[in-house]
């Protein structure tokens, strides 16, 4: 036990110390924190306080003006304000120096009943205000139309009111559903433990693989697997590694939740609908212990991998099979966001590989039964257990041979001789 | 009791033997010569030593006991390849090697400063290994299988890389573990070391045990074939005598092969009625000649 913590604390050390570690971390932090701070900053630029500038030619078209002029002047937030002129030239010249966004001409069109209207702008393409326009003059149109029919004020209203339709998800244990927020809020959140799961499993999975390799590669290995079993020393080198990592995720976590608990940010993302207190806490729980077990899983697989390559060149090589697992799992899951209930992602939140990613998923967006839970997880430690034993047994016959890869039967030959 | 004795051990991967029926003892302040061509099974048998592998067949015995994890910290190792971490301070491995060797932190610092000091690199505690020279690495390294002050040690190959003011370094340094009771199994392929080293030896040729014993022992198996004579002037018809069966002029003396020790009287004699001799010598047979012979003859 005593020299397990020798090697936990050694790989701690070193890995610590790095360079890449700091700098790698401290990138991702810095990233955390300009995305927590993203919706404040769209808020801000964009503002809804800064309505567009648009003008007008004096004299075309008045009565569509005055009618587009009241359409905003009833919107609680106009992003729109008209201003006119005398002809186009000064117009244009506004839009040249910047105090108008920019500004409509109207051109009769018989057969549409309305005037064809182009906006000039600098910017043409994807401007809200363009959208704005559109929408404001075809309500205008249609204000128009019905009034010519002669239809009555409170039709009028009940025709332009927008249906309203709201979105709830049925709960099938207890009763109340999640509400929009709530669920927009469980995407958000899936989301965020999807891609940590991932990236960690991913960067220390190969990070351990790695230092394995370059062990073996600089032969350090043959003094330390004198000195210390070698399953020891596996498992010092996964748990350090570990430790590295659930510090990593700490210290980014723990930026992305100052960040957004600033008020100022506080308030941004509780305009979008995100709410961070209407987080599941089991969700939490279950996504903790999906990730434990998932993590030892493809750890253990990554240091076999390891522990058979001779040379830190063929290492990529070796570790494809396990990334591609990973990634599909990653895909399906990305896939499961939009899609929480298809027979795909119940039948993969059952499968070992994928359930640290897909199980958490469901619990998040579905509804799974909590047996299904319960047997995803049972079913992840006994494979991560079986696994962990199949790989220490590849791991022991792998870190004393040299040479080319070996091939499975070599493999097993060798498990064979080395009696482990 | 000797601190390790090997019996009989046998161990093959798959169909092929790599040790076949390997005994030895090795005394207390004794260093045991474990000789063989490449491929020989020296590895594999030190592998065995070392716990790394069971043998399937046979028994090693450390002071009696039969191997556990304990035995461990006993064992020191310096392997043929070389290896330490490229980029940790030569202090941080090294200290992490011997805590691992079951060392407490401040004895293992106390012991390499000694030792750094002892080959005059002290500077070196707070270097990065890739940042020394290939001699300096073995010293590093060598230092990294000594440190816990093993009591059995096991070197693979020790002098090899190494310039001449090094080898003596680390053969001096050999000998005194050996003067302070450590016993070391030593292989290599230099026979003038294990000629100055060794006491017992063991030659290994395609995984068995071909000769074994004293060196003194083994020598005297081997006839003494060769004759060196330098004498004052010319010495002519030194092929004629009987039993002499070839003789090559050097330039200061002659060396003649002979069929048995008695011949060597007659060239002596031979010699002397032509004028004064200055050196006579009756060769024993050197250790490379004795490994060549034993192992090269068994290639056929």
């Amino acid at each position: 036990m005593n020299k397990l913590g020798t090697v936990i604390s050694f790989t701690l050390r070193n890995k610590l110390r790095s360079k890449a570690f700091i700098i790698s971390t401290v990138v991702l932090m810095l990233l955390v924190i300009v995305g927590g701070n993203v919706p404040y900053l769209i808020n801000k630029l964009g503002g809804e306080d800064k309505a567009s500038q648009v003008g007008y030619v004096a004299g075309q078209y008045p009565d569509i003006i005055q009618k587009l002029q009241i359409q905003y002047a009833a919107q609680p937030e106009p992003d729109v304000v008209l201003q006119n002129s005398a002809d186009e030239a000064q117009l244009k010249q506004w839009v040249e120096d910047g105090t108008l966004t920019g500004y409509l001409t109207f051109q009769e069109n018989k057969e549409a009943g309305f005037p064809d209207v182009t906006y000039h702008a600098k910017s043409a393409l994807g401007s809200g205000t363009s959208r704005s326009l559109s929408a404001t003059l075809q309500a205008v149109k249609a204000q128009m139309v019905v009034e010519d029919a002669g239809l009555t004020e409170a039709q009028i209203k009940m025709l332009q009111t927008p249906v309203q339709l709201k979105n709830e998800q049925i709960s099938l244990t207890n009763g109340t559903g999640k509400t929009e927020e709530e669920q927009n809020t469980a995407i958000g959140l899936t989301y965020v433990v999807v891609i940590l799961l991932f990236m960690s499993v991913m960067i220390t999975g190969q990070l351990i693989a790695t230092e394995i390799t370059a062990e073996k590669s600089s032969r350090v290995m043959e003094i330390i697997v004198t000195s210390v079993s070698p399953l020891t020393q596996m498992w010092g080198k996964i748990i350090g590694m570990f430790v590295v990592a659930v510090l990593q995720i700490a210290v980014i976590l723990g930026a992305l939740t100052v960040n957004i608990n600033l008020p100022h940010n506080a308030e941004a993302f509780r305009a979008m609908g995100i709410r961070l207190d209407t987080i599941d806490p089991t969700m939490i729980v279950y996504a903790i212990l999906f990730f434990l077990a998932g993590f030892f899983m493809y750890a253990t697989l990554f240091a076999a991998v390891g522990s058979i390559v001779s040379r830190t060149e063929d290492l990529g090589q070796a570790v494809l099979p396990i990334t591609m697992l990973t990634l599909v799992g990653f895909y399906v899951a990305m896939f499961g966001l939009t899609h929480p209930e298809s027979p795909l992602i119940v039948i993969c939140s059952f499968i070992p590989f994928f359930s640290p990613f897909l199980m958490v998923l469901r619990v998040g967006l579905a509804n799974p039964g909590w047996w299904e839970v319960i047997l995803a997880f049972v079913i992840l430690i006994v494979s991560t257990l079986a696994i962990g034993w199949l790989s220490a047994k590849i791991y022991r016959a792998g870190v004393l041979m040299y040479g080319k890869r070996p091939s499975l039967k070599e493999l097993v030959k060798a498990m064979k001789a080395y009696k482990v | 009791m000797n601190p390790l004795k090997v019996e009989q051990v046998v161990k093959q991967y798959g169909d092929k033997t790599a040790v076949n029926g390997l005994s030895f003892e090795v005394s207390e302040g004794e260093i045991y010569g474990l000789l063989g061509a490449n491929g020989a099974g020296k590895t594999t048998t030190m592998r065995m030593i070392l716990g790394l592998i069971f043998p399937d067949d046979g028994d090693i015995r450390y002071f009696g006991n039969i191997y556990s994890q304990e035995q461990l910290s006993m064992l020191g190792y310096l392997p043929e390849e070389r290896g330490m971490y490229p980029k940790i301070k030569v202090s941080d491995q090294i200290i992490y090697l011997a805590q691992l060797r079951g060392m407490s932190r401040k004895d293992a610092e106390t012991n390499l400063k000694h030792w750094l000091d002892k080959f005059q690199v002290p500077e070196y505690y707070d270097k990065k290994i890739e940042e020394l020279s290939k001699g300096n690495q073995q010293k590093i390294q060598f230092i990294a299988a000594v440190i816990h002050k093993p009591r059995i040690l096991i070197l693979d190959e020790a002098f090899s890389g190494l310039d001449p003011v090094n080898v003596e370094l680390l053969k001096s340094t050999v000998k005194e573990l050996r003067d302070n009771g450590t016993s070391i199994v030593f292989s290599t392929h230099r026979m003038e070391h294990v000629e100055e080293l060794c006491r017992n030896i063991t030659i290994m040729h395609k995984s068995k045990p071909v000769l074994q014993g004293p060196i003194r022992e083994i020598k005297k198996q081997f006839p003494q074939e060769r004759v060196i004579l330098s004498a004052e002037g010319e010495v002519t018809g030194l092929e004629a005598i009987t039993g002499v069966t070839q003789v090559v002029r050097q330039e200061n003396s002659y060396e003649c092969t002979v069929q048995s020790p008695d011949v060597a009287q007659h060239i002596l004699k031979h010699a002397l009625a032509q004028g004064p001799v200055r050196r006579f010598e009756l060769m024993e047979p050197t250790l490379n000649e004795i490994f060549i012979r034993t192992v090269g003859e068994r290639h056929e």
